[in-house]
């Protein structure tokens, strides 16, 4: 960039001065030999008209002399064109001079010059002539010649000085080039910097700072201008894309985009988590090839045809699938490079609450229509007739009566879980032992375990720290679950009462040897009503919500219940209870 | 100029839509299967039902496959790695439309089962439609992805299957010698044993082609080398 810009400078420096020599040369050189030789050209002729005043005898006589005072060789030459006296050369050897031009010129016009090369005396001369005339008659002519080595030494001289000259100011102008190229460079070299630096993608800091107030200053200036607009966009656009990221990042709904080709172009973390995978897995694939579902192919299939947001509910995976509601949405772009987005909203936990609500209402229908049509059919029997025979009567209002017990106990535990739910239950904490409690329930359950040949045995000793709990909640806990076992272990089983410290918790193990609950099943008996053997514990007359309540009153507590179990060979409940209550 | 790559672009794109065709009619089919073994399993007439009815569209999707790929033969002539892809995508198709129909006589079965009491408790049937199921997304995968690994391995699995129909079989047959009652029943799940097999059969068909797809060599009618064969 300099360099060429100082070889321009330079150049036009040096071709307005060999210009400027050049128009010199052409005006000058012709002039000064035109000049010079006009000088020598009137002053011989001067002395020619002078010789031309003595007689030819006396001129040929006094040839030498003559010579020496006009410093030009002087040749007399009679008409016919003969010379008879020279100065400087003998005139036996001389040819005759008429045809020469300067003396043809003398005789037609009365006085001849020429320039020619002598090439006996080496140099150019200069020859002029005039005729010697005595009373009007052509007597001969006088020939001056003066050689023109002078005026040719003088215009070399000249030149000389000229040329000296040139490269003087040759070199001034490398200098001027090189100041000026440099001065005009260096604020166009700091703003190629800075601009070269922006194009290579750095937001170069500060601005140019140009001293000069011409142009260069209005450029810089304006680029300036251009750079802190630039970096103000950068700025915002930088602002706007984290605020994006962070969007797409921080979303609970998995976002897919999808390339013009429908390719997966960008995956957000949400749906990774939602759908256990990498990302990597599945960007350059399509959504059939990634998911392999026909449902959210149809979806995009049905989204393609007409063009418009579609939204669908679709089951993703085999063995545990994931229920989302999928919206399929065009993204705006250029023409052929629409994007498509593909949000998918995961529902499984809401599908799953809304199933069971769906369950409890069955669930909770059921439960009291059975007893209340008993309850009805048997006082129906009373009114048709029954009534009268006393006996039967009596057996029929016991059997209503266990009913509408029945009834009572569902209610009652219905509201007992409402209100936990709703955080109407006062709770009254204190440090309870849990020894003291199980050795409260034991009796009542004894009692139903002896029945059965059950045998009972509670390790749960007063060493164990003292849990923080309601006394009467976790008597209903203890009762609830030991009921339970004891309902679902055969005869001659085993119950028995542990209670260890793991970690933050005390736990209370209730295991029993029952019949066992089928692992697929564990995790939905803390819903309401839910039963495994549907008609069997019914018959033992279970309302379906002891574990509901045991689930509602742990939590309560800060604790929790977790069931292990094995078909066949028993369960095991355990009680987690916090030993700080936070 | 500009008009040769749009139509290159365009026979790209068609080859693209025969892809996720085959695609998703393999999804299709393995859908069905798995509703049909469902609806055995649990029981379920009306699954069983709709899964017949699905199969329709399991046949219009072949039919328009294959139409796009007979087009594509007669305008484009395609050469190479397209020629072998066009003519796996024929093959493959016909294979998954079989298997749709297999997975609508499985469905026509397990209605009529579901008339009567269970016979015995499925296991041996689901572990192989498991498998099944497995393999058809296994050969799809190979099929994506290229993978001659993924499709040996499906080769390999069609013996799996073959050795459980045998062992159902056996069981069956000794259903049958016990209790004569049980014979309609025996049958039946016979045949569905018999149809998931020749599911597993259609499904090698499918590796088989994409074995031929990549290295452009014809494996369907050579025996594997680790046959167990003779054990049986």
């Amino acid at each position: 960039m300099k360099r060429s810009l100082f070889i321009k400078i330079l150049g036009t420096y040096l071709a307005i001065v060999a210009l400027s020599f050049l128009i010199l040369n052409l005006f000058v050189h012709d002039e000064i030999k035109k000049i010079m030789i006009g000088q020598i050209e009137n002053q011989m002729m001067t002395t020619a008209q002078l010789i031309d005043l003595k007689t030819p005898g006396d001129m040929a006589r006094k040839v030498d002399q003559l010579a020496r005072i006009s410093g030009a060789r002087v040749t007399l030459v009679d008409a016919r064109g003969k010379v008879f006296a020279d100065s400087e050369k003998d005139i036996a050897g001389l040819e005759s001079h008429l045809n020469r031009p300067e003396i043809q010129e003398a005789r037609v016009r009365g006085k001849g010059r020429a320039v020619r090369f002598s090439s006996s005396l080496g140099a150019e001369m200069l020859y002029v002539a005039i005729p010697i005339k005595i009373n009007e008659k052509l007597k001969g002519y006088i020939r001056l010649a003066h050689s023109l080595r002078d005026v040719q030494l003088t215009v070399e001289n000249t030149y000389r000085s000229i040329f000296l000259a040139l490269i003087i100011v040759a070199a001034l102008s490398v200098l001027m080039a090189v100041i000026f190229s440099y001065r005009l460079t260096a604020p166009i070299k700091a703003m190629e910097g800075f601009t070269e630096k922006l194009r290579r993608g750095e937001t170069p800091e500060g601005s140019i700072f140009i001293q000069t107030s011409d142009e260069t200053k209005m450029l810089a200036d304006n680029i300036n201008y251009i750079v802190d607009e630039l970096r103000q966009r950068i700025k915002q656009a930088n602002e706007e894309n984290s605020k994006l990221v962070a969007a797409f990042a921080s979303m609970t709904e998995g976002v897919l985009i999808l390339d013009a080709d429908h390719k997966i172009e960008a995956v957000n973390p949400a749906l990774n988590n939602m759908l256990a995978f990498r990302s990597e897995e599945i960007t350059g694939k399509t959504l059939l090839e990634a998911f392999r579902n026909a449902e959210l192919q149809q979806a995009f299939l049905k989204f393609k045809e007409i063009g418009m947001p579609v939204a669908r509910e679709v089951a993703l995976g085999d063995s545990e699938p994931v229920i989302v509601d999928v919206s399929i949405s065009p993204v705006k772009g250029d023409p052929g490079q629409e994007k498509t987005m593909v949000v998918l909203h995961d529902v499984t936990r809401l599908k799953k609450l809304e199933r069971i609500r769906i369950d409890f209402v069955a669930n909770v229908t059921h439960e009291i229509r059975t007893p209340l049509t008993a309850i009805l059919g048997y006082l129906e029997t009373i009114r048709d007739g029954a009534i009268n025979k006393p006996e039967e009567a009596a057996r029929f209002i016991d059997i209503i009566l266990k009913h509408a017990q029945r009834l009572n106990r569902l209610v009652e535990d219905l509201l007992i879980i409402s209100k936990i739910e709703m955080g109407e239950v006062n709770f009254h904490f204190e440090d309870v032992s849990a020894a003291e409690i199980v050795g409260s329930v034991l009796p009542v359950i004894n009692q139903k375990a002896q029945t059965k040949n059950i045998a009972i045995i509670n390790l749960v000793t007063e060493k164990l720290p003292l849990i923080k709990a309601d006394k009467d909640r976790l008597t209903q806990i203890f009762l609830n679950i030991l009921d339970n076992a004891v309902k679902f272990t055969p005869e001659k089983g085993q119950i028995t009462i542990g209670l260890e410290l793991k970690n933050e918790y005390a736990v209370v193990l209730i295991s029993d040897t029952g019949i066992g609950i089928p692992k697929e099943e564990i995790e939905r008996l803390g819903e309401r009503f839910y039963r495994v053997d549907k008609t069997r514990s019914r018959d033992l007359g279970g309302t379906g919500l002891g574990l509901s309540i045991v689930k509602h009153l742990m939590m309560a507590h800060g604790g929790k219940m977790e069931i292990a179990s094995r078909l066949g060979q028993g369960t095991t409940v355990f009680l987690f209870f916090p030993l700080k209550i936070s | 100029m500009e008009k040769k790559i749009h139509t290159s672009l365009h026979y790209e794109q068609e080859l693209s839509e025969i892809k996720d065709g085959i695609i998703y009619l393999g999804v299709l089919t393995e859908k069905a299967i798995q509703g049909a073994m469902k609806s055995l399993l649990t029981r379920n007439s009306d699954l069983a039902a709709q899964i017949i009815q699905d199969d329709k569209e399991i046949d219009r999707l072949d039919e328009e496959l294959e139409e796009k790929c007979i087009r594509i033969l007669a305008l484009r002539q395609p050469a190479a790695i397209d020629l072998r892809f066009i003519a796996t995508a024929i093959k493959v198709t016909g294979h998954l439309e079989r298997i749709g129909d297999m997975a609508v006589n499985i469905a026509e079965k397990a209605i009529m089962l579901n008339k009567e009491p269970q016979l015995k408790p499925y296991i041996d049937l689901p572990r192989m439609a498991d498998i099944v199921a497995e393999m058809i997304k296994d050969s799809l995968n190979a099929l994506i992805n290229s993978d001659l690994e993924m499709a040996e391995k499906v080769q390999q699995q069609e013996q799996v299957v073959d050795e459980i129909n045998e062992q159902i079989f056996r069981e069956l047959l000794t259903f049958m010698m016990e209790d004569t009652k049980t014979i309609h029943r025996a049958i039946l799940l016979m045949q569905i044993s018999k149809n998931i097999e020749r599911v597993a059969d259609h499904i090698k068909g499918v590796a088989d082609m994409v074995i031929y797809l990549v290295t452009g060599r014809s494996v369907r009618h050579q025996a594997l080398p680790c046959t167990s064969k003779g054990e049986l």
